[in-house]
Parts: C-alpha cells; structure tokens; sequence
C-alpha cells in the first residue's frame, strides 16, 4: 500500500481482508506468504 | 506482490498468458482454473450480495475472478462516472451501472476481447444504456486525465508488470479528489526471487 502513496494517493487506507485462495492450488503458497486479498481506498488530492 | 517484475522478465509473454488464461475464463467459465469463479465465490468468499447478483445476467457473473470486494469500500453516488480497469466480462461494472443510474457513466476497460464482448452483452441485456467499454491496457488507460469521478478495480492491478505505472495512471484519470476503490491481493514479505520469476503465479 506504500506504493499508493509514493504514486500520490491521500488517505489511503486498507479497509477490509478476504481469503481468495482458500481450497484452492494456490491456497499453500498463500499462506506461506501470507497472501491476501484487500479492499482498498485512495484519493487523488484535491490540489 | 512484487512491484515490478525481475528486469529480465519476459512481459510480453506474461500479458500474453494473462490474455490466454480471462479469454478461456471469458469462454469457458466452468472449466478448470487454479482461482475461483462466479457467484458463489463471490457471495460466499467476498462478502457480494446474492440478490445484486441474482438480477443480472448470468454471463456478466459467471467469469468473475475477483480477489475482494471494492464496490463495498463506498456507496457510488448517482450521476458519478465510474472506470472499471480490468472489468473482465463486466460484473463490478453492470452493478457500478446501476449504482450511478442513468445520469452517471460506467466505463469498462480490458484488454481481452472475450471478455469485452461478454461485457457488452451483458450491460445489453441488463437494459443499462449508460455503460462504456473500451479495450486498453492498465499501463496506458485510454481515458482522459481527471475524467473520472470514481475508479474500481478488483484482482487485475496485480498482474500488471509496473504497478507504480498502472497506479499512476489510475490517478492520472481522476478529478481532482476522485477515489480510487481497489481490491487486490497484498503479502505480508516480498516473494523471493523463485516466486516472482515464475509467470504462472503473475498471471493468475
């Protein structure tokens, strides 16, 4: 998410977790890396 | 993920398997895949609402591979114009649809034809008149600078080869104070090298 920022993004801010990889091939991968998927937010300033 | 791929990374080859794996995504949904797909999944794992999803067209629903939820970060106002980057066959997009109403704008970018097409039909099909698709890359979004009031994206950005491009081009579309609603996956450590060599785990 620091790239968001560095990018130019205000407020950026994780806003909710998901387990996309659950019973999935990908699922032991995931978790060794701790792999999730998130929501979210970012605002272009205003000026 | 990693923000950008190794420097000898063979790109081109990775946006053509990306193109591969959503245009059988897009064709053939039901066949096998190594991610989860549809409403179920989207229901059940990401927290959709089943009765949004009930109401529109099964081919819009069918395909989703989206990793999060990023319509349910902030309620779209009515009349926004809204960018999906990565719409794929366009579910994120017929639901910003109707979020925004018929004085807003939905507009869907992908850069694979099957799933544009699917798109299509489904906004069609939906009765939505107020949908846009366009076909383009993450890395050159072929919109106007700030154009946008509101820009989504759900599991795309992340098999994009230089996120610090993609997201600068996600603000460069905004309006000044635009929001940016985005659902991707996020790791706790960078990959090791192994991992973000093999274009199997970047490309879905």
């Amino acid at each position: 998410m620091w790239l968001l920022g560095d990018v130019g993004f205000e407020d950026v801010e994780i806003r909710e977790r998901f387990d996309p990889f659950l019973r999935t091939s990908k699922e032991r991968v995931a978790r060794k890396y701790g792999v999730v998927g998130v929501n979210v937010r970012g605002r272009r300033p205003r000026t | 993920m990693a923000v950008t791929c190794p420097v000898d990374f063979d790109t081109v080859r990775l946006r053509d398997e990306i193109r591969s794996i959503y245009s059988r995504v897009a064709a053939a949904p039901e066949g096998e895949f190594h991610f989860h797909r549809g409403a179920a999944y989207a229901e059940t794992f990401l927290g959709y609402d089943p009765g949004a999803l009930a109401r529109l067209p099964a081919s819009a629903v069918e395909s989703f591979a989206g990793v999060g939820n990023p319509l349910r970060i902030e309620t779209l106002p009515a009349g926004a114009t809204v960018v999906d980057v990565g719409c794929g066959a366009g579910m994120d997009l017929l639901l910003a649809a109707r979020a925004v109403g018929p004085r807003g704008r939905a507009i869907g970018i992908d850069m694979t034809d099957g799933m544009l097409r699917k798109a299509e039909a489904g906004a069609a099909a939906a009765g939505l008149a107020n949908v846009v698709l366009r076909q383009g890359d993450a890395l050159e979004l072929p919109l106007e600078s700030a154009s946008a009031d509101f820009v989504v994206s759900n599991g795309v950005l992340n098999l994009a080869s230089d996120k610090r491009r993609a997201f600068s081009e996600v603000l460069r579309v905004l309006r000044p104070g635009g929001r940016f609603l985005y659902a991707d996956i996020a790791v706790a450590s960078e990959l090791p090298e192994s991992i973000r060599r093999d274009i199997d785990l970047w490309s879905g």
